[in-house]
């Protein structure tokens, strides 16, 4: 089942084309790794995914409701039902830990005592229990990551989005997020879209890949397609 | 949806408290018995009075910015660059006449070098009358100006030099002593800084009001004001502040220009707390010497003569009686003002921040024209639209006071609105729209929170200037609501000497204890609030 569908969609920073004509299809529970170099549009796709920014031209649709289309947002960020971990995590230093994961359940309505047992299993499923009432600025990078995806995962929504969330980890402990979100995605089934520029990050997380430069779509496909077309590549050049 | 209205709604007050005033008073000043008519300006441009108007005004503005800048941006350098001891007892000091209303220094220094003079006292009798002649006329109103805004470039100094990444000025010193990186790299790099610095000069002391009419200098405030209150000739008073209207909106087209792109926002580099410090070796002691000379001069000498003059402590108790009625109300109103000064600037700085409308450049250019245009033409403006039966219920209420504030000092609590929310990363509202919060609940719940130190700052400089302001609200209170500045102005003409210097002592606590108290809170915010 399709979960987010892109036709055609183009986009552009005043006179430059950032996304070039892009087409896509996401389905429910995959794990989508798109990768490519800086400035190449993939933080771009996920920003008119999460409906940050309209495209220019074509449309945009999730969970089979119209959402973007030619310039306008139908459906706004809030109505998409989408998680982000954001590149600089985007936590909100004057919450709590919890707070930072209520935050978003108590805007859909959830009530008190729903919110607290899924704060609690929030935490319990990034390995954060103990560490609710602490601020962020309190806790390593490594707790700042689980906090971030706890609270983009907190109302279960129907996709994730991740714009290179490990990107300012020190190797070691960026190998061991990987491992984590592996782990979060096998026990929960979420969609996952995940943007990095980092290839061992990508072989290591996906089960589709995507290439991107100058705004287009190279390959799409496996893992193993993605390396024969990288190893091509580079003996090409 | 939300959004649209209470941004739309804030830009609309603007403009009906604002801009509606000013174009009142120019629609009518072009009609007589009904018909359209240039009668107001005609002797605008030959009369001779206005041309000596003009120059009177020019070499105030001009004598004044020209001294604030040679001495304040050396100051302003000093003191947020070298190791000079005590530059932070010393940037408070410098401050503290701008906190003030310039007529109260003013009032000092006629203490101290009037005829009968604390200082001229001691002097030679003929020497004394020289200098007390100098005082009433074009030297007292630099001195005093000088005074009250040499904090000006001195604070945008060292703003600036905050945003100069250290390696370019260390690059330099690997090549050059210090006195060649200051000349060749700092200077330059803080010379947008300085022009604004020269120009918000230029342009308060041009409009400036209390003190040129108690040195009896006269400038075309004073005329308008005169024209106004004395002779109650409207279309007079109005010819009178078209001079003021139109330089003031030259000024800010070549601001808007030159300057507006390179100066808005103004954040201060990671790096600038490794910026190098000048070592000042053996100049540092007379160096010293001389910063504490002129902080005794222009800032201890004039207060303590206040104090002096003032006599004993029964004089307060009979200011206190007197005004104490006034002092609460310059209070409530000032604080009143603040708040929604600070509101109305967070909307307005947040639409400006966030280009949240086609139309932005405007609303900004609206803010900053008013903020530069001299009171005067704003309360005659706001007499002229809201005298009528109809609206009497905030002509003769202090709300009329209120929209003076607002229409004035927007442009302050914006800019710093505009400086804080720059500094929040977009994905902070990002991450909670996605997260399925609407506008409001952001704005309440992540922008405000966030832009804490921001709204403390704004809420504190719309204190201020409320508390200080004489200009507008002297042409604009009701009966019984004058505040403090004004009563104090009032009594001048007849008050003793003793009393106007305890009333002055009076206002500059009630601005500086509650300023003191509300900075102090504002250092300690730098963690995040609890929830």
């Amino acid at each position: 089942m399709t979960i987010i569908r892109l036709d055609s969609v183009t986009k552009f920073y005043g006179q430059i084309k950032i996304i070039d004509d892009i087409s896509l299809k996401i389905k429910l529970g995959e794990r989508l790794i798109i990768l490519g170099p800086s400035g190449c549009g993939k933080t771009t796709i996920l920003r008119l995914i999460a409906g940050l920014i309209a495209p220019d031209e074509g449309k945009i649709v999730i969970e089979g409701e119209l959402a973007s289309e030619n310039g306008q947002i139908l459906l706004p960020p809030e109505q998409r039902n989408l998680g982000m971990v954001f590149q600089d995590l985007a936590l909100w230093p004057h919450f709590s830990v919890a707070g930072n994961i209520e935050f978003g359940l108590k805007a859909i309505g959830m009530p008190l005592r729903e919110r607290k047992i899924r704060i609690m299993d929030t935490l319990k499923l990034v390995g954060l229990e103990g560490f609710a009432e602490r601020k962020p600025g309190e806790l390593s990078g490594g707790q700042q990551q689980r906090v971030a995806l706890a609270r983009a995962l907190a109302s279960r929504p129907g996709a994730l989005l991740m714009d290179e969330p490990l990107s300012s980890l020190d190797p070691e402990l960026n190998i061991r997020l990987r491992k984590e979100v592996l782990r979060l995605h096998e026990k929960s089934g979420f969609t996952l879209l995940y943007v990095t520029h980092d290839r061992e990050e990508a072989w290591a997380l996906s089960n589709r890949m995507i290439l991107m430069r100058k705004g287009r779509i190279e390959i799409d496909g496996s893992v193993e397609e993605a390396r024969d077309y990288f190893n091509r590549d580079l003996l090409e050049r | 949806m939300s959004r649209r209205i209470i941004l739309a709604g804030t830009v609309i007050l603007l403009l009906i408290v604002g801009l509606a005033p000013v174009l009142s008073m120019l629609v009518k000043s072009l009609f007589s018995d009904g018909r359209f008519s240039t009668e107001a300006y005609q002797g605008l441009f030959t009369s001779h009075h206005q041309w000596t108007l003009m120059g009177h005004s020019l070499s105030l503005s001009l004598l004044t910015m020209i001294l604030t800048v040679i001495m304040g941006v050396p100051l302003g350098i000093l003191l947020g660059k070298s190791d000079l001891p005590l530059r932070r007892f010393f940037i408070i000091l410098f401050v503290i006449p701008l906190l003030i209303p310039p007529y109260i220094t003013a009032v000092s220094w006629v203490d101290l070098l009037s005829g009968n003079g604390l200082l001229t006292g001691w002097m030679n009798p003929g020497f004394a009358g020289q200098v007390s002649r100098l005082l009433f006329g074009l030297p007292g109103c630099v001195l005093v100006l000088f005074a009250t805004y040499l904090p000006i470039p001195m604070i945008l100094t060292i703003v600036f030099l905050r945003t100069i990444h250290p390696g370019m000025e260390e690059a330099g010193r690997l090549v050059s002593e210090w006195n060649g990186v200051v000349k060749k790299i700092t200077l330059p790099l803080i010379l947008p800084g300085v022009f604004l610095a020269a120009l918000l000069v230029f342009l308060l002391s041009f409009g400036e009001f209390g003190v040129p009419n108690f040195l009896r200098y006269t400038v075309f405030p004073v005329e308008s004001f005169t024209q106004f209150s004395a002779f109650y000739d409207f279309k007079a008073a109005t010819a009178a502040t078209i001079p003021l209207a139109v330089v003031t909106f030259l000024l800010l087209v070549v601001e808007a220009r030159f300057l507006r792109e390179k100066t808005y926002l103004i954040s201060s580099t990671p790096e600038a707390r490794q910026s190098p410090i000048i070592e000042l070796k053996n100049c540092r002691t007379w160096l010293l010497g001389i910063v504490a000379l002129l902080g005794f001069v222009i800032v201890i000498l004039p207060i303590t003569a206040l104090i002096f003059q003032s006599g004993n402590l029964s004089i307060y108790k009979e200011a206190l009686r007197q005004a104490g009625d006034s002092l609460v109300r310059s209070l409530l109103y000032a604080g009143l003002g603040a708040t929604f000064l600070t509101i109305v600037g967070f909307f307005i700085g947040y639409l400006i921040q966030t280009k949240a409308w086609r139309f932005w450049k405007a609303i900004d250019s609206v803010t900053v024209f008013l903020f530069a245009l001299p009171g005067t033409v704003i309360g005659i403006g706001l007499i002229s639209l809201w005298n009528t039966p109809k609206t009497n219920f905030i002509y003769g209420t202090p709300l009329i006071i209120l929209f003076g504030y607002l229409a004035k000092y927007t442009a302050l609590t914006s800019r710093i609105s505009v400086t804080q929310l720059a500094q929040i990363p977009p994905t902070m509202d990002e991450a909670a729209r996605i997260a399925g919060a609407g506008w409001i609940r952001r704005m309440i719940l992540i922008t405000a929170p966030l832009a804490k130190r921001g709204l403390v700052a704004a809420w504190l400089a719309g204190y201020v200037f409320s508390l200080r302001d004489t200009s507008i609200t002297m042409l604009v209170y009701p009966p019984g609501h004058d505040t403090l500045p004004v009563r104090i102005f009032t009594l001048m003409a007849n008050g003793s000497p003793e009393l106007i210097a305890a009333l002055s002592i009076i206002m500059i606590v009630a601005t500086l204890l509650p300023t003191g108290i509300f900075w102090m809170i504002s250092e300690r915010i730098d963690r995040p609030v609890i929830r």
